[in-house]
């Protein structure tokens, strides 16, 4: 049995943080990055850090991805752990509250950011992975899907995601991590999109295939020179990582979300 | 400096007043202005940030603060314009509608550095709710900012720095 307050405290701390330091991958860019604005932007990383404030004023919405080993046994539904750490995150620090009730009518303020959204798969074992993304509303806004024909070729979606960021990329804080979630069914893709987003800079999509798809996506969006704020200096993207699932014979659906320059993510890992 | 001889691509640094006000707020000045009503908020001559800010921390004027996508409300630039807004302040690049609207009126847009709200909060000096407190984050708020970074991003003639 993995007891819940530690489940709460060890995300509490990954969600703290993620709010607060800047990603170890997206310094070292930030380091390097000499364009507009750039001394404001070191300046922050050191700020929010010194004094405990968030790096960007939208706190998000956490995202959360459960990989929930079988043989995990928990105290309480895992959804009712990872949104009381939540509510007592975004209570104690001085982050912004950015979760309304109802979407279209009484878009009320829910006072305590929950709910989080929560996926969980359940997988093979004892451990149990939970990974977060702390999304910002203006990057989740870019996120778009596309049921393509199934005889649409690998140029017909390299087409597809590099119109979608030429148009919209400059407003969602470049440079930008893009996750693509290719096939499966149209949330499928979705998710998938989601779960790219997880990963490191360096990691790469198993498949030689569409392992070269990411590398060469990264650098036509990269000659696309939007660069950092969408001021045409410095990168436009950091990594584009897809995701793939088998799909049905009419199908091709292919969804695209990214992550601003902030990339606030996070992963911690219990055993049974 | 006058707004009209400000020019695409500009940098300046901005000390003195400006007002929060972000999606929802404008939606509600919008009904109140149809409805024929006088707005809560006097906006002549004043410069709008699109922005909506974190909790203030104990003992600090505002919490981190930061521009949001402008673009998500060009819809409402016009209305701005016609109640006196000089210039907006956010992020993002903006609609051919807006850039025409700033050409128009001769007012300008600038962008300030986004994801950098723990920075930006120490150059506000004084922050107060000016109306809608019940929005919460996106209330309507006066601040009053100190050598705020901005960049001109599309100037009184419509020239803008973003590409086509």
């Amino acid at each position: 049995m993995i007891n819940k307050h530690v489940i709460s405290e060890k995300i509490k701390r990954a969600i703290i943080e993620a709010n607060i330091k800047i990603n170890p991958e997206v310094e070292e860019i930030i380091e390097r990055y000499e364009g507009p604005f750039s001394d404001i932007i070191k300046e922050n990383c050191r700020v929010s850090k010194e004094e405990k404030l968030p790096l960007c004023q939208d706190t998000g919405i956490v995202e959360f991805f459960v990989f929930m080993g079988h043989e995990v046994k928990l105290e309480e539904p895992i959804e009712e752990t990872l949104n009381r750490a939540v509510g007592e995150v975004y209570s104690e620090y001085p982050f912004r509250y950015s979760i309304v009730t109802d979407p279209l009518f009484e878009r009320i303020n829910t006072g305590t950011n929950t709910p989080a959204i929560v996926h969980i798969f359940q997988v093979k074992g004892k451990s149990l992975e939970i990974r977060f993304l702390v999304k910002g509303g203006g990057s989740e806004n870019l996120t778009v899907l596309r049921m393509m024909t199934p005889t649409s070729d690998v140029e017909k979606v390299k087409e597809f995601v590099i119109e979608h960021i030429k148009a919209h990329g400059a407003k969602a804080c470049p440079p930008l991590h893009v996750g693509i979630g290719i096939g499966g069914t149209a949330d499928k893709a979705l998710l998938l999109s989601k779960l790219a987003l997880t990963k490191s800079f360096e990691e790469r999509n198993k498949d030689p295939k569409y392992a070269e798809l990411e590398k060469e996506l990264e650098e036509e969006l990269n000659f696309l020179v939007i660069g950092f704020q969408g001021l045409g200096k410095g990168i436009t993207v950091y990594s584009v990582h897809i995701e793939h699932f088998p799909t049905h014979i009419a199908t091709l659906p292919v969804a695209v979300s990214v992550d601003c320059y902030l990339c606030r993510r996070g992963k911690v890992t219990f055993e049974n | 400096m006058r707004i009209e001889d400000l020019k695409a691509g500009q940098e300046i640094r901005y000390s003195g007043k400006l007002i929060v006000m972000r999606d929802q707020a404008q939606r509600r000045l919008k009904e109140i202005v149809d409805r024929g009503e006088e707005p809560p908020v006097d906006l002549r001559g004043q410069i709008v940030f699109y922005a909506g800010p974190a909790k203030t921390p104990s003992g600090k004027p505002v919490g981190a603060i930061g521009p949001t996508t402008s673009a998500r409300m060009d819809d409402y630039l016009e209305m701005l314009f016609d109640l006196g807004v000089t210039a907006t302040i956010g992020k993002g690049k903006r609609s051919k509608k807006a850039i025409e609207a700033c050409r128009k009126w001769k007012r300008v847009y600038f962008v300030t550095p986004s994801g950098t709200a723990a920075a930006l909060s120490k150059r506000v000096k004084k922050s107060r709710v000016l109306a809608f407190e019940d929005l919460g984050p996106e209330a309507v708020y006066e601040i009053e900012v100190e050598d705020f970074p901005l960049i001109v991003a599309i100037d009184s003639s419509g020239n803008t720095i973003f590409r086509e």
